[in-house]
């Protein structure tokens, strides 16, 4: 009893459409959360704010409800689909062929067919000619009358099962790519440096070079970055990428996202002991010294020390005022603070050094190698992806096949007459006007073919709020 | 190059005015002529009254079908504005949002025209024209260095996707406009009877029929968006602000059709929901002004 009601709960189109509205409503809440709206409404009316916040807060699609609402539809889908399978199949492969006058006579739209001939001839003739027009037909004898049944494009209707199930293979693709894929969204990576992959490749990337291509306002049109893959230091493959074009090495893909500028550093303790020699990218830090310049800070935990180091500003017109360094073009400012309790200094020290210089600040000396440029690759593994793609074929076509090539049904009922016979058709088209004209057209045609007369009869339908809503064009 | 976009602007400009003219004519038609008729009679008394009686007919025949030629003349210009334009691009003008605007209304315009002819609807125009006429507006308060043709940055370049995820969007978004005049029309027809508006069952056939070529191209607009978003950052779903508020329009149609096969819903109630879709679509045409994330470069 119980399992019944959850049954029919999982196949109410009702419950699917309170299902999706919810969904969509969630949607709406997580879209507006990465807009200004919100904070706008806050603005307007002061008293939201603390919900404004709350709603900024909240992380919609990674939330429970959401999680809970996505599986609520995929079980309702796979649910649906297995309880209209059965009904959607006899409905192509068994048709029910007999029809009531009733149904005849109250059709929004039928046709008549009068004929001097015996009403199995009629029957056969209305039956060849619909099937000219690639119509499937079936008759039945039933107390003296021949029930006709006609259908167009029957398989269309188990289109909507590849629809649905692509709906849910785009779930299982998220999350197969979440589970068994990774995604690294900043790889930084300074030009002739090396970086460990990692995520269990045991891969090793370098850049070999990076260009860019700049417009006359100074925007980036191209960037490029040339890079080696290797494998316990043996390279493996090397190539290019660009935005748009990303390079591919094995299932491992890798994407071009963006670029900065980076500083070739040596960094050496009193001991002469080397503690960092390679590049370090400029960018991802934010100095007080100059905000809007390109910065990064590095920690040295043995000496106890954390380096800044700031470049010059890229835009001195932007906010000249927040720019207390005024370094020039080929300088770089060395800035060492104190790190924990064993620290050797006590307060910040800094100096302003220049390209292929060296200072000492504290037990620290630094050396301004040269400027070097670095690029940010996303790095991605998606096991998900030929699931998406087959997802979006199956949802496309099922669609496509559902809304251009509709199920359409005709019935009939052949009577014999004293002059004859009559053959009275009608399409299962209840408020359904494309499907009235489609039958209009068959009617005529049928006509045509035939050699005989159609009289065509229209009953004006109920009143659009009070019809009983049959479907007869299909949703997806 | 720059003699062609501003040939091209001029052919929008003409555009602009056979479509505000359009408009008038299909508002003109839609609504009907008021015709006033004077009575006067004579009373017992011997005094005369007069009385003076309104009523609404439709409008001439021949006002549809001007309404229609200027449409056409809209579409022309149009047309060849988005040639021009193209030639001086080398690209389709679908970058931007004055590019993607000026699209939009020729789609529009196509997609109204082939309706009216399918279902010989003229009535339709009086919703969807002065839509059009609308965004022409708003094509012309956008800044003009919109209309210089600049090349298309890192992220974009990628011509194929570009031409076909855009465009379709462009299709979807004037199919819904289309499906919404189709509602908006129903909604009158279905409550106030007007004699010379299309039967309310035509126009309920006519939005669905209008969703069933949106809704797939909105589709393939999520579709081949992931898959650009795939090639260009490496994940073919961010939750990206422009990305979700296509999902919330997209989800809101399919609501749509879904209760065209529930009983007693397939009517009016349908209707107001390809109302609250179309404003789906309005949000997230217009949401780059609102949205940050990874398409604000669509912005303005």
């Amino acid at each position: 009893m119980v399992v019944d009601r959850i049954w029919r709960f999982f196949c109410s189109v009702r419950a699917a459409i309170a299902e999706i509205t919810i969904l969509a409503i969630l949607v709406l809440a997580g879209t507006l959360r990465g807009s200004s709206v919100p904070q706008a409404i806050a603005d307007i009316f002061p008293v939201t704010t603390p919900i404004i916040n709350r709603w900024y807060a909240w992380d919609v699609f990674r939330s429970l409800p959401f999680a809970a609402i996505l599986t609520l539809l995929a079980v309702a889908i796979a649910v649906c689909t297995i309880n209209r399978a059965p009904g959607i199949w006899q409905a192509i492969a068994h048709p029910s062929v007999t029809t009531t006058h009733g149904f005849l006579r109250n059709a929004e739209i039928s046709v008549l067919f009068v004929a001097s001939m015996p009403a199995d001839a009629l029957a056969k003739q209305l039956e060849s000619a619909m099937r000219g027009n690639r119509y499937r037909t079936l008759s039945e004898e039933r107390n003296g009358e021949i029930h006709l049944y006609a259908d167009r494009s029957r398989f269309s209707r188990l289109a909507t099962f590849p629809f649905h199930l692509a709906l849910i293979m785009i779930l299982a693709g998220g999350i197969v790519g979440a589970a068994w894929g990774f995604r690294e969204n900043e790889f930084y990576i300074p030009e002739g440096s090396v970086r460990e992959l990692g995520h269990g490749t045991g891969l090793d990337v370098r850049l070999n070079d990076f260009s860019e291509v700049y417009r006359e306002d100074g925007t980036a049109l191209a960037y490029r970055s040339d890079v080696t893959l290797m494998r316990n230091g043996e390279p493996i493959q090397s190539g290019s990428m660009t935005v748009n074009n990303p390079l591919t090495v094995g299932d491992i893909v890798f994407y071009q996202s963006g670029f900065g500028q980076a500083v070739a550093l040596r960094v050496e303790d009193s001991a002469g002991q080397v503690l960092f020699d390679d590049a370090l990218p400029l960018g991802p830090f934010q100095s007080k010294l100059n905000p809007d310049a390109p910065a990064a800070r590095m920690d040295f935990l043995p000496a106890g020390v954390a380096l800044s180091v700031i470049a010059p500003d890229e835009n001195p017109a932007n906010a000249p005022e927040l720019d207390t360094l005024h370094l020039r073009p080929g300088e770089m400012f060395f800035m060492i603070r104190p790190l924990g309790a064993n620290s050797p200094i006590t307060q910040p020290i800094g100096a302003t050094v220049r390209q292929g210089e060296s200072v000492q600040l504290g037990d620290l000396s630094l050396s301004f190698v040269r400027e070097r440029r670095f690029s940010v690759l996303q790095v991605a593994r998606n096991p998900g992806i030929p699931l998406f793609i087959a997802a979006s074929v199956l949802l496309v076509g099922g669609l496509a096949i559902t809304f251009y090539f509709p199920h359409r049904r005709v019935r009939g009922i052949v009577s014999t007459t004293q002059d004859g016979s009559v053959a009275r058709l009608a399409p299962i088209a209840r408020r359904d006007w494309s499907a009235k004209r489609v039958f209009e057209q068959l009617a005529s045609d049928v006509g045509r073919r035939s050699g005989i007369d159609p009289e065509l009869h229209v009953n004006e339908p109920a009143s659009p709020t009070t019809g009983s809503g049959q479907r007869s064009a299909p949703s997806p | 190059m720059e003699s062609l976009v501003r040939l091209s602007f001029y052919c929008f400009a003409a555009a602009t005015i056979a479509f505000v003219a359009s408009a008038a004519c299909y508002l003109a038609y839609a609504i009907g002529r008021v015709r006033l008729r004077r009575r006067t009679m004579a009373t017992s008394v011997g005094t005369t009254m007069v009385a003076h009686e309104a009523s609404l007919e439709p409008a001439a025949v021949g006002v549809g079908r001007f309404a229609t030629l200027l449409a056409w003349f809209g579409v022309v210009f149009q047309a060849t504005s988005i040639l021009l334009r193209t030639v001086a691009a080398g690209r389709l003008p679908l970058s931007n949002m004055y590019e993607f605007s000026t699209t939009f209304v020729l789609l529009a315009g196509v997609v109204y025209l082939l309706f009216e002819r399918w279902y010989g609807v003229r009535q339709l125009g009086a919703i969807v024209l002065p839509l059009i006429v609308a965004m022409c507006a708003y094509i012309w308060v956008l800044p003009a260095e919109l209309r210089e043709v600049n090349a298309l940055i890192p992220a974009l370049q990628n011509r194929p996707l570009m031409t076909v995820h855009v465009s379709m969007a462009i299709l979807a978004y004037a199919t819904f406009a289309v499906a919404f005049a189709a509602a908006v029309l129903f909604l009158i027809a279905n409550r106030w009877h007007v004699a010379w508006l299309p039967s309310p069952d035509l126009l309920d056939d006519l939005g669905y029929r209008a969703v069933t070529i949106g809704f797939p191209a909105m589709s393939l607009v999520l579709i081949l968006g992931s898959v650009w978003a795939y090639r260009a950052w490496g994940t073919y779903w961010q939750w990206d602000p422009k990305e979700t508020a296509a999902l919330f329009t997209w989800l809101i149609y399919g609501v749509y059709l879904h209760t065209r096969s529930l009983r007693g819903w397939r009517g009016s109630r349908s209707a107001v929901i390809l109302l609250v879709a179309f404003g789906a679509v309005v949000f997230t045409y217009f949401g780059n002004y609102v949205f940050g994330g990874l398409h604000a470069y669509g912005g303005v």
